[in-house]
């Protein structure tokens, strides 16, 4: 009986400490690289406005946001697709409650080399391409070529959203080049003539050519009514309903002002 | 010492079984815990003073571990299970801890999988255990349940993080146990796990497994064997996570028949508590410390051939530095102390008049890593 009373007073007792610990005017976020440019923008815009809260912003890739918001250790977990239920299980397990806020809107964009005249690809073909099927632009179309695969490390949300949406789980090609950011994807296609990557809608660049997908150009238009098949929500997660400094910002990300921000990185606003 | 051509040999194998079957990503990752183990009680010969029973210095465990992910569905995973001490005969182990195969998307189930090989046991706290306490999980610590075993299991996750599940068969014998160790069991241990998180922070489990061993009757002779017993076997598991507390507590019932026996004089029920407190200090002092408390009772009582009633209490702190950007640690220290007391008019006289109970001071670095080779 008296061990249950001491266990009892030590959770009574750290829960009222937790509370009057609780950090004010700080935000931690990390997570998804797609929604790193988002955030950051997001975060200077907001502590302009609020001088009094500092917010600092990571990468990692969205399961490195997810894991950390389940160890505690940041208010937000920034992610380019939707928790899995194996996350959702060791968050709540551990007593944290995650709740996805959707930020932007985006399209996973295919990309190639500004010199390939490829304008479209199928679903099947982009398949083909990444599990090997396909090795040359000629089979496509284009010229003689053989086809670099670069494709996204697994940390990574957008790549886990094209593995499903695109590949269907399937393996990628063993020599397809694995990065760790979209910038990076973008990178090595823009200087690769016969590369072929794909990338969050906020990362092209005019070094680079966008192939449409099933005849389906990656647009504002064609994310949001769902044509294009490789759209997707961005989003936030927090700890519970996002309350205090956290509600603050993340509600100002989703309003007018926000998402005209979410729209100058280039991607796609909510309404 | 054959360890270090049994070594090389499994370290080849692992290291081109991804590469011959074309493997998507690797991760080569490893945990290696250095330990001071001091152990204090008294003895038969001299029952009126304490005497120091261990004081050692060993790599207690180590694993090497190689993770494959042939595709979104498909992965495996090799561990090499070692360790090195002089306080043993041959001063090191090793075996193959764990060697499975988890193929997701055959079943028409979403998040389950099927894992077939040497894996974990789904059985109470012994497939989480992470041991943010040096000591086992009180089901391997009271041989209740082996923490690896080879077996084919469907497990997977209920829909918005609602809990997990499990049904599996396995061999029964557990991963360390070969040639003449094995007691010629050829009945399987089946099990059932269910873990529910009906809201967060709050975890309510349970297990059944039914195992046997040795034989009913001898190949030989095909007369009963006295040795042959079947457990039914059980745990109840409670999980409160809430800020820096994350409270565990388990309840284990072991029920073993011996059927062979006719008068039942071999059959006992043992049934055991614990209770595992953890706080953690990270957000209050801005470093990644623990406090850890663990309270163990352990009726077998009614086992005739080892009686006993024991009661543990550990105290522990840990303090995690340097982690991965998931905030896993990567070097753990770690310091418990653990008191052992065995009741001595609930115990045998092996066990009774202090002689088993114990002391014992356990310091470990525990560090650990994972790299994705490509």
């Amino acid at each position: 009986m008296r061990l249950y009373t001491i266990i009892l007073l030590t959770l009574i007792l750290s829960l009222s400490v937790s509370t009057a610990f609780a950090k004010q005017g700080q935000i931690t976020c990390s997570g998804s690289t797609t929604v790193l440019p988002i955030a950051q923008a997001a975060a200077e815009a907001f502590m302009d406005k609020h001088p009094n809260i500092n917010i600092s912003v990571r990468g990692g890739g969205s399961g490195v946001g997810i894991a950390a918001l389940q160890n505690g250790t940041v208010q937000i977990a920034n992610s380019s697709r939707p928790m899995k239920s194996k996350e959702m299980s060791a968050c709540k397990s551990k007593g944290i409650n995650p709740v996805g806020y959707a930020v932007a809107n985006d399209a996973i964009a295919i990309v190639v080399h500004k010199s390939n005249p490829v304008k479209n690809l199928t679903l099947k073909q982009i398949k083909d391409i990444y599990t090997g099927k396909i090795s040359n632009w000629k089979a496509l179309g284009g010229p003689s070529l053989p086809i670099v695969v670069v494709s996204r490390d697994v940390a990574s949300g957008t790549f886990e959203d094209f593995n499903e949406k695109a590949l269907g789980g399937a393996k990628v090609v063993a020599s397809a080049q694995l990065l760790a950011s979209n910038n990076a994807v973008v990178s090595a296609v823009a200087s690769t003539p016969g590369a072929v990557g794909y990338a969050g809608l906020g990362y092209i660049t005019d070094g680079i050519n966008v192939v449409n997908v099933d005849n389906i150009t990656p647009s504002e238009t064609s994310a949001k009514n769902g044509s294009y098949q490789l759209a997707r929500k961005l989003y936030m997660f927090t700890n519970g309903k996002a309350s205090g400094d956290v509600g603050i910002f993340i509600g100002w990300l989703q309003s007018a002002e926000g998402q005209a921000i979410v729209k100058d990185q280039g991607f796609i606003p909510l309404d | 010492m054959k360890t270090p051509i049994y070594f090389s040999l499994i370290l080849a194998l692992l290291l081109s079984i991804p590469v011959v079957a074309g493997a998507a990503e690797t991760t080569l990752g490893g945990e290696f815990w250095t330990r001071w183990t001091m152990e204090s009680g008294i003895s038969a010969a001299d029952s009126s003073s304490t005497l120091i029973k261990k004081n050692a210095l060993a790599l207690d465990r180590g694993y090497f571990d190689l993770k494959t992910k042939f595709s979104e569905q498909t992965s495996a995973r090799f561990t090499i299970d070692l360790f090195s001490t002089d306080t043993v005969s041959d001063g090191a182990g090793l075996k193959l801890k764990y060697a499975f195969v988890d193929f997701g998307g055959i079943l028409p189930i979403p998040d389950a999988k099927i894992t077939a090989g040497l894996q974990k046991v789904y059985f109470g706290t012994i497939y989480d255990w992470d041991y943010s306490i040096i000591g086992k999980a009180p089901t391997d610590e009271y041989k209740v349940a082996n923490s690896a075993d080879y077996g084919l299991t469907v497990n997977g996750y209920l829909p918005s993080g609602m809990g997990e599940y499990a049904l599996g068969v396995y061999n029964g014998e557990g991963y360390k146990k070969f040639g003449t160790n094995l007691k010629d069991n050829t009945r399987f241990e089946y099990l059932a796990n269910l873990r529910l998180t009906p809201i967060p922070g709050v975890t309510l489990g349970g297990s059944v497994m039914t195992n046997s061993a040795e034989r009913e009757t001898a190949l030989a002779t095909d007369l009963p064997v006295s040795g042959y017993n079947t457990q039914m076997l059980m745990d109840g598991v409670a999980r409160l996570a809430y800020g820096p507390v994350d409270l565990w507590a388990e309840y284990i019932i072991k029920d073993v028949e011996y059927p062979n026996v006719a008068d039942g004089s071999k059959d006992y029920k043992a049934n055991g508590l614990m209770v595992m407190p953890i706080i953690k200090l990270y957000n209050y002092l801005g470093e990644d410390i623990q406090i850890i408390g663990r309270f163990d009772r352990w009726d077998e009582t009614e086992n005739a051939s080892a009686k006993h009633l024991l009661t543990a209490i550990t105290g522990g702190i840990n303090y995690n530095f340097m982690h991965d950007d998931s905030f896993v640690p990567a070097f753990q220290l770690q310091l418990n102390a653990t008191q052992k007391t065995y009741d001595p008019d609930e115990s045998s006289s092996s066990y009774a008049h202090e002689l088993k109970d114990s002391l014992t001071i356990m310091a470990q670095l525990k560090w650990r890593f994972a790299n994705i080779l490509k």
